[in-house]
């Protein structure tokens, strides 16, 4: 699945050089949330980034999206510049993102609507995308009638049906028990495996991480993180998240990758105890 | 308010049908203590009038009261007052509310707006409104409009500050997944925002109804020649106290049914929204 590495630079569906992020906190100072974070994601590429907590692991994937700009650096989306939102990407968020006053069917179609899609066309390509992700019987639900694996699945439909050269996605699955999140990501990869989008995979699952990417960055402890590692995943394609576990290669990379994430996760978790202590 | 937690494996329509059977069952025996009483209370009323304890000049006999009712109701008299109160509540609170959503959810969207306006709304809140009516008596005169000028600033700043919060308040998640979905301003208002405030507005609708009324009732009771408040206001006049009671009675009427159209309109509009059924 992985793309040939003669790739033009300019043809990077994400690429993010030299971005650096600061907030100015409440107290009137300033935080760095991410320093120097280079990414590129070849199209068609599943990318997942690991990172311990508070490590601004959003903050590269909203800048990816265009919802924040860069302190310094520059983002880039197929070689242009992104100027507001990234038209060409879309976003599964990690909370609730659904619109609740709509139902299931209009919370799918709704990027298609807004595109100017009429509603006939856009309804029966909503109907096929719920097919798709096992949903079609709850079109009229609201979402607060939903499970949470169902409103992850609703999600997915909403986010994919625009057909978008890149998905982002914040830790999507992270609210869900361990059974129903393994069926998610399996239906994840089935989705993407046939459509040659890039992914951008936020999460502090290494395990996740591993199973689904072709590569993982591994992401260092805040403030001021920047990527410290990153790692090919050779593992062949079709991948069954369910075995996955116990293939030798799997347990490889989890053992060599780990080693370093583990690092950066004891530093978060010395300076939030030091920090309590002077506190 | 009955709120129950949602249960797992548990389809919210089952849901509902069981807490709609335990709270008609003790809904009937609450109905009967109520009933029970209204006829403990009134009966005492009576008794105590009848017997000489409680002088029937000031506080006429339930019996007679109803009479008077009967009396006002079957020969028609007051109908034409109640028309008048009607039409200037209906006047007031379509202006109040409309101008109350307009400004709001500018003041909401543009920042500059609200920073300019933020004292001087306060200042006019902040005015007991009784106070206005004797002057809205001297501009606009004795007829429906100086009411309805009353009754709109009593509407119109409940309206306003609800808007401008359920316009402030939505979840930043549902604005950035609808952006990165393609909306544009326009269709972020259409899907996002009106939405989202409605659940506001309609929290406050039934006090603005309710102010609507009581501002249209109050301007005829101060000055007028027709309506509800200018009815009582007579009886008073006549030391007919009975005429004072039946008016309070038929308007307390008309308010619970209007209050009963206004829950119907809103379980309607909301029937998106989880426990719609805790009234």
């Amino acid at each position: 699945m992985t793309q040939p590495a003669q790739v033009e630079p300019s043809a990077y569906a994400v690429e993010l050089s030299a971005c650096t992020k600061e907030f100015s906190t409440p107290g009137g100072q300033s935080y760095v949330a991410v320093q120097d974070i280079d990414l590129k994601v070849e199209p068609g590429r599943f990318v997942s980034i690991v990172g311990p907590t508070g490590s601004g692991k959003s903050t590269i994937l909203n800048m990816a999206a265009g919802l924040q700009t860069p302190t310094s650096g520059t983002v880039k989306s197929f070689g242009t510049a992104i100027d507001g939102v990234n038209r060409r990407a879309s976003y599964m968020f990690q909370q609730d993102a659904l619109l609740p006053w709509k139902s299931v069917i209009d919370n799918v179609s709704l990027g298609l609507i807004m595109a100017g899609v009429s509603k006939a066309d856009a309804y029966s390509e909503s109907r096929r995308w719920l097919e798709k992700v096992g949903m079609k019987n709850f079109a009229d639900r609201y979402p607060h009638q939903l499970s949470g694996g169902m409103r992850k699945r609703t999600a997915v439909a909403q986010a994919w049906i625009v057909d978008p050269d890149i998905l982002l996605m914040d830790e999507p699955f992270s609210a869900l028990d361990v059974q129903t999140r393994q069926i998610m990501e399996n239906e994840l990869l089935q989705l993407w495996q046939e459509s040659g989008k890039a992914v951008v995979f936020i999460t502090h699952d290494l395990d996740e991480a591993i199973a689904l990417s072709d590569e993982v960055l591994i992401l260092g402890a805040g403030p001021g993180s920047t990527v410290v590692g990153s790692y090919e995943i050779s593992i062949p394609r079709p991948r069954d998240l369910l075995d996955i576990r116990d293939d030798p290669q799997f347990v490889d990379l989890h053992r060599e990758i780990w080693g370093r994430l583990k690092v950066e996760v004891s530093r978060t978790y010395a300076s939030a105890r030091e920090e309590s202590e002077v506190a | 308010m009955t709120v129950t937690p949602v249960q797992k494996n548990v389809s919210p329509a089952a849901q509902r049908r069981v807490t709609k059977k335990k709270s008609e069952a003790s809904g009937a025996s609450i109905r009967l203590a109520q009933l029970g009483m209204t006829v403990v209370v009134l009966g005492a009323w009576e008794l105590l009038g009848r017997a000489g304890i409680i002088d029937p000049f000031f506080f006429p006999l339930p019996s007679d009261i109803l009479i008077t009712v009967w009396e006002w109701i079957s020969t028609g008299y007051v109908f034409p007052h109640l028309w008048i109160t009607m039409q200037e509540a209906i006047l007031a609170f379509i202006t109040g509310a409309v101008a109350g959503l307009v400004l709001g959810f500018l003041l909401a969207r543009v920042h500059f707006l609200e920073r300019l306006f933020e004292p001087f709304l306060q200042m006019f809140n902040a005015l007991p409104r009784v106070v206005l009516a004797p002057i809205f008596l001297l501009w606009f005169g004795l007829g429906i409009w100086s009411k309805v000028a009353f009754g709109f600033t009593l509407v119109f700043f409940i309206v306003f500050f609800n808007t401008l919060e359920g316009v402030k308040s939505v979840d930043r998640v549902l604005v950035n997944n609808a952006r990165m979905l393609g909306a544009s301003e326009k269709q972020l208002l259409r899907h996002v925002f009106i939405p989202s405030a409605l659940t506001w507005i309609f929290s406050s609708l039934h006090i603005s109804v309710g102010f609507a009324i009581t501002g249209a009732v109050v301007g005829e009771y101060l000055g007028a020649s027709a309506g509800v408040g200018y009815a009582i206001a007579q009886a008073q006049g006549v030391f007919d106290t009975e005429g004072v009671f039946a008016g309070m009675f038929i308007l307390m009427i008309v308010v619970l049914i209007i209050d009963l159209l206004v829950n119907r309109a809103e379980r309607r509009l909301l029937r998106w929204r989880p426990n719609q059924s805790a009234t």
